[in-house]
């Protein structure tokens, strides 16, 4: 389904094997590029990895299925990842989350139809002085309430 | 003499610039460290300097690299811990975000003393944009020649790079960290051995937090005594508090070692949002057993949290209100932990996932009477029985919880049940 | 050394020991699951913690070295309480339906479970959902609700086979084990998988529900498939009462070695022992059908043959064809007695032909002894068949007990010209029907003796099996024969079992003193 990986892809996994005393050490940064430039990681993707860094290709599946940000399936142009734990939630992430679902049609795991939008909830990203918080790729948005999450999705192509 | 020793520029305009830090002492302190110090003079005066491990545990750091076998043929490495996983901990991203060059100076230096010629920052997934500007910073330190073959003309060979986690909290522990920076599955390893002398691929490691390595500048600059004189004796320095929460001004205080607790909530956070009165504090991360408000008068170091049976561990502080059920900061705190278990020990992956189980029943209304027993029994049965600090800091604040606001969480479950 | 205390017993062991291993030497048995000899320590399950006098916590007494002084407690209250836990959290999942699980009667958790308190269940809450009855390998199906996660059959992949067909997926309570884009565990050394899983979770479909393990007796043997050697227990059912069954053996186990096969054996070991059972010969068969006379009448008879033209001066008349499936101590006979004692002209093996080998326990050859045969002083190259068959006049063979892995055909075309032929045989084959005279064999596994492997270890093995019907051990017989022979009486009259002869052939063939055992 989804075609090899750019030359240029390939360039930059070697490069980035070669700071490590095993090429297997590359693997977590090449799949943030192989997702970076797939949207998610496929079986396709598993092998091809496994052969650019001379590992069997389960022991890739493996470590995808390890690590929440690794998709393993598609995901919407915009990822939002709104952060469910502890000092979010004393801010209100809970309504927050529901306001989504209301306004995307959607639940939590679940992508729009439109390829536009898939709604997750993570654990603690890190941002709590920003609570409530949720990341959409790798943009961080803090300080939400419902007039803010409108308008920031409301200019989102 | 100021008090910050970490933030104390976070005000300049492109800080994080090579030139601007250079403009304000940047580098010195790794010039005075590479040409004027031998190693050894460097470990006595980090060792003198008492400085506590700020990532958590809260381990001596020249101790730690005192534990490296000096005279060995493998390659020894530096990992900065960088993944700030814990609840509520978002110091670190501050330091890189605002301060990257301190943190790579702080590299070259402990490198330095070790014998290191490889670093690497292990950076939680999420900070995508914060590894950006690392590596910028780290690009920038090459080009003026303080990273790579022969720093200053020295020649010291260091090289630094960062490498991004993926989405997993216990890769915050340092041998879940080493696994997964070798493209593995972030399960912690048996120890001993310990990774100074087996770490990152077999080889004698050093796995410093980043606020720690970031103290090394100012500690080699201005020299142990100095450092001592901010914060305790026996905890010298600062630590940077993140607080989040019901307070009026959430952020990070970088205020002495031993600050009142009470007066970083009230005076630098502002206290409580209006018309909201504090219930109880999670002084340091969310695994530190939580306090009420009658606690919170307390010292903020590491012995005097010990002795108020709770932790400082990152100095996250999380400021929780009278109208928060503590059924839902339960709730909270049992779903992270089920979350993150990485599988390994079964006390800690079932157990966790049957607490989580049971609070969610209770949280759904279908609470029974003997559950609150049972859920401090299967948190007893981790503590201290897994092979990682994981199934201790998930048992620790349930445990507390369950404790300091039992009735509370009883009134939550049904007559009659 | 290190003198520690585990349970108020004393015991002396080497420094650097493990708590696990050390209480193993006392007689201690410490619970465990994820830890098994072959591996690392993982301290992974959590069921080895024990106590240890002056320290905070509870210890791992699989990865835990001794220390002289220390004092440790398997059995401690709080010992007690974490294992208790675990198998309180592992039974949280697990079915609890032992009666249904094949693994009933050899299974830890079972064990464990009964030996820590029967207690009732307290978790109320959904279990997790899993597979069941996953075909994960040609002879392997998993059941992920069984599973433990002690990782045995992923280490052993990793780190025995280097195939890795299994790995562990997913993390925290959602962790399984599975096979990756259908590629099943399809090495020669799968069936190595069911044995160390300490749970029903992967079970053996050559085994499973064919039986219940109590019923099982489990008998020291040696492999005889191919001359690696490898060390098994052949598993047997004696019948019931009133019914019996078609067959003894259910299942062949690994028995450690470390000096010949280690933990492991290899799956043409462990799944094809059919032949113990199937299309055995257990009579006395002359001229194709079977024959009343005892052996003592046929022994007679064959010393009369071979005496006939002993005495003639025709010895060099007598052909003898020999597969290294016999014991050593039956080679040593055949060397003194047709070779010595007689001095025949033809002596020599024809042996099943070579198979590719696995680099790792299974050999080319495929009979047991032939380094024995070799070291006893026997010519294994092959013979131009119809040079040694010209002028044969009696002719006997010992033949391969597996049927078909032999080419007789050489043979065929010559035993019509032969005056007499006797096959001695275990088994029924279409080149029976050609000799004169037919002798049931014992197997290896029905007799006792020894065996030189590739690497020329000599291994001792008793009868793991009774055999069947009129079955001699060739031994026997040739002890027999030799007496009615009457050359040399005395010497063979001292043999009264293998162990016997292997004192004389001792003493007489430098090799196979004790230094090669």
């Amino acid at each position: 389904m989804s075609p090899e990986l750019t030359d240029q892809t390939k360039k930059k996994i070697e490069e980035i094997a070669s700071r490590y005393a095993s090429k297997e050490a590359a693997l977590l940064p090449v799949l943030h590029l192989v997702q970076h430039e797939k949207g998610f990681i496929s079986q396709q993707e598993e092998k091809q990895v496994a052969h650019l860094l001379n590992i069997k290709p389960i022991k890739v599946k493996e470590v995808v299925t390890f690590y929440t940000m690794f998709n393993q399936k598609e995901v919407g142009k915009y990822h939002i990842q709104v952060c469910s734990n502890l000092s979010c939630s004393l801010l209100g992430s809970e309504s927050l989350i529901d306001h989504l679902k209301n306004k995307l049609g959607i639940e939590i795991g679940e992508t729009t139809s439109d390829k536009k939008f898939t709604l997750m909830t993570v654990e603690c990203l890190g941002a709590c002085e920003q609570a409530p918080c949720m990341m959409i790729n790798f943009d961080y948005f803090g300080n939400l309430d419902k007039e803010k999450i409108d308008n920031i999705l409301d200019n989102l192509e | 003499m100021t008090d910050k020793i970490l933030t104390q520029h976070f005000g300049l305009e492109n800080l994080f610039k090579i030139d601007v830090y250079l403009e304000n002492k940047g580098y010195e302190a790794a010039k005075k460290a590479l040409t004027d110090m031998k190693a050894d003079e460097i470990l006595e005066e980090v060792k003198a300097a008492n400085l506590r491990g700020r990532g958590g545990a809260g381990f001596p750091a020249g101790v730690k690299w005192g534990f490296v076998p000096k005279d060995i043929e493998k390659p020894k490495y530096l990992c900065v811990n960088a993944d700030e996983g814990e609840p509520g901990t978002f110091k670190d991203r501050y330091i890189m975000t605002h301060n990257p060059h301190l943190l790579i100076e702080g590299i070259i230096i402990t490198s330095f003393c070790v014998g290191i010629h490889t670093a690497f920052i292990y950076i939680r997934g999420e900070y995508e944009a914060v590894a950006l500007r690392l590596e910028q910073a780290i690009s920038e330190a090459y080009d003026k020649d303080f990273l790579g073959e022969s720093i200053l003309g020295t020649g010291f060979k260091l090289d630094v790079y960062v490498h991004r986690g993926a989405g997993a909290y216990i890769c915050g522990e340092e041998t879940a960290l080493l696994e997964s920076l070798e493209g593995k599955r972030g399960n912690p390893r048996l120890k001993p051995p310990f990774p100074a002398s087996v770490g990152l691929f077999g080889c004698p490691t050093v796995i410093n937090n980043v606020e720690t390595v970031s103290n090394i500048p100012s500690i080699i600059l201005n020299g142990a005594a100095w450092f001592c004189q901010v914060g305790l004796p026996k905890d010298g320095g600062t630590r940077i508090f993140g607080v989040s929460g019901m307070v009026k001004k959430p952020g990070i205080y970088e205020l002495p070692v031993g600050t009142n607790l009470k007066e970083i909530i009230i005076k630098h956070a502002g206290g409580m949002m209006e018309g909201k009165k504090l219930k109880a504090v999670i002084p340091g991360g969310m695994s530190a057993p939580i306090l009420t408000a009658e606690e919170i008068d307390i010292s903020m170091d590491f012995d005097s949290l010990v002795e108020a049976k709770s932790m400082l561990g990152s100095a996250a502080i999380i400021v929780i209100d009278e109208e928060t059920s503590m059924l839902d900061v339960l709730r909270r705190v049992t779903k992270f932990y089920s979350h993150e278990s990485c599988g390994q020990c079964t006390p800690c992956r079932i157990g966790n996932s049957w607490i989580n189980k049971i609070v969610k029943r209770m949280a759904d209304g279908n609470g029974k009477r003997e559950d609150l027993d049972k859920i401090i029994q299967l948190a007893n049965n981790m503590m201290g029985k897994t092979l990682c600090p994981l199934g201790d800091a998930a048992a620790m604040p349930v445990l507390s919880i369950i404790q300091k606001f039992r009735k509370e969480l009883e009134s939550y479950i049904p007559l009659g049940n | 050394m290190a003198k520690i205390l585990i349970d108020e017993r004393e015991c002396d062991v080497a420094e650097g020991t493990t708590i696990l291993k050390a209480a193993e030497s006392a007689g201690l048995q410490i619970p465990h699951l994820c830890y098994h000899k072959a591996f690392m320590p993982e301290g992974s399950c959590r069921m080895c913690l024990v106590e240890i006098e002056g320290l905070p916590k509870l210890e791992l007494a699989c990865s835990t070295q001794v220390r002289d002084g220390m004092k440790v407690s398997t059995k401690s209250e709080s010992v007690i309480e974490a294992r208790k836990g675990v198998l309180e959290c592992l039974l949280a999942d697990h079915p609890i339906d032992c009666p249904i699980c094949d693994k009933a009667g050899e299974c830890k958790l079972q064990d464990y479970y009964e030996e820590y308190g029967l207690f009732e269940s307290e978790f109320n809450e959904e279990k997790e959902k899993r597979q069941k009855k996953i075909e994960i390998g040609k002879n392997l199906l998993h059941d992920q609700e069984r599973c433990v996660l002690c990782r045995r059959c992923v280490r052993f992949l990793d780190e025995v086979t280097k195939t890795r067909e299994l790995g562990v997926f997913q993390r925290g309570v959602h962790a399984e084990v599975a096979t990756y884009d259908g590629i099943l565990v399809d090495n020669n050394y799968s069936g190595n998988l069911a044995e160390l899983c300490p749970v029903g979770a992967i079970t053996d479909k050559d085994f499973r529900f064919k039986t219940r393990t109590w019923f099982l007796q489990s008998r020291e043997s040696i492999c005889t498939l191919c001359s690696r050697g490898c060390n098994i227990y052949v598993e047997s059912h004696q019948g019931f009462s009133r019914f019996s069954l078609p067959k003894r053996v259910y299942r062949i186990q690994t028995r450690e070695n470390q000096m010949i096969n280690g933990f492991w054996i290899c799956d043409k070991g462990r799944y094809d022992y059919s032949y113990l059972d199937q299309e055995r010969l257990d009579k006395i068969v002359v001229n194709n059908s079977e024959d009343p006379q005892s052996w003592q009448e046929i022994t007679s008879i064959v010393a009369g043959e071979i005496g006939r033209l002993f005495h003639m001066k025709r010895s060099s008349h007598i052909g003898l064809i020999l597969q290294s499936w016999l014991s050593n101590e039956e080679l040593f006979l055949i060397d003194k007695i047709f070779r010595n004692d007689i001095n025949i002209g033809k002596i020599s093996f024809l042996d099943p032909p070579e198979e590719s080998s696995d680099d790792f326990l299974l050999t080319a050859e495929r009979t047991p002894n032939r380094r024995g045969a070799k070291e006893i002083g026997f010519d294994l190259q092959p013979a131009d068949w119809e040079k040694f068959l010209e002028d044969v006049d009696l002719l006997f063979v010992f033949a391969s007990p597996i049927k078909g892995d032999t080419d007789f055909s050489p043979l065929k075309a010559a035993l019509d010209k032969i005056e007499k032929t006797v096959l001695f045989a275990s088994h029924n084959h279409e080149i029976n029907s050609l000799f004169d005279m037919v002798l049931p064999m014992s197997l290896i596994a029905e007799k006792g003796g020894s065996l030189t492997n590739i690497v020329g270890s000599v291994q001792g093995f008793s009868p793991a099996l009774d055999a069947p019907g009129n079955c001699k051990p060739a031994w026997q017989f040739l002890v027999d024969l030799a007496k009615k022979l009457m050359i040399n009486f005395d010497f063979y009259n001292q043999f009264s079992s293998p162990e016997s002869i292997r004192e004389v052939m001792k003493k007489e063939i430098p090799y196979f003193r004790e230094e090669h055992e």
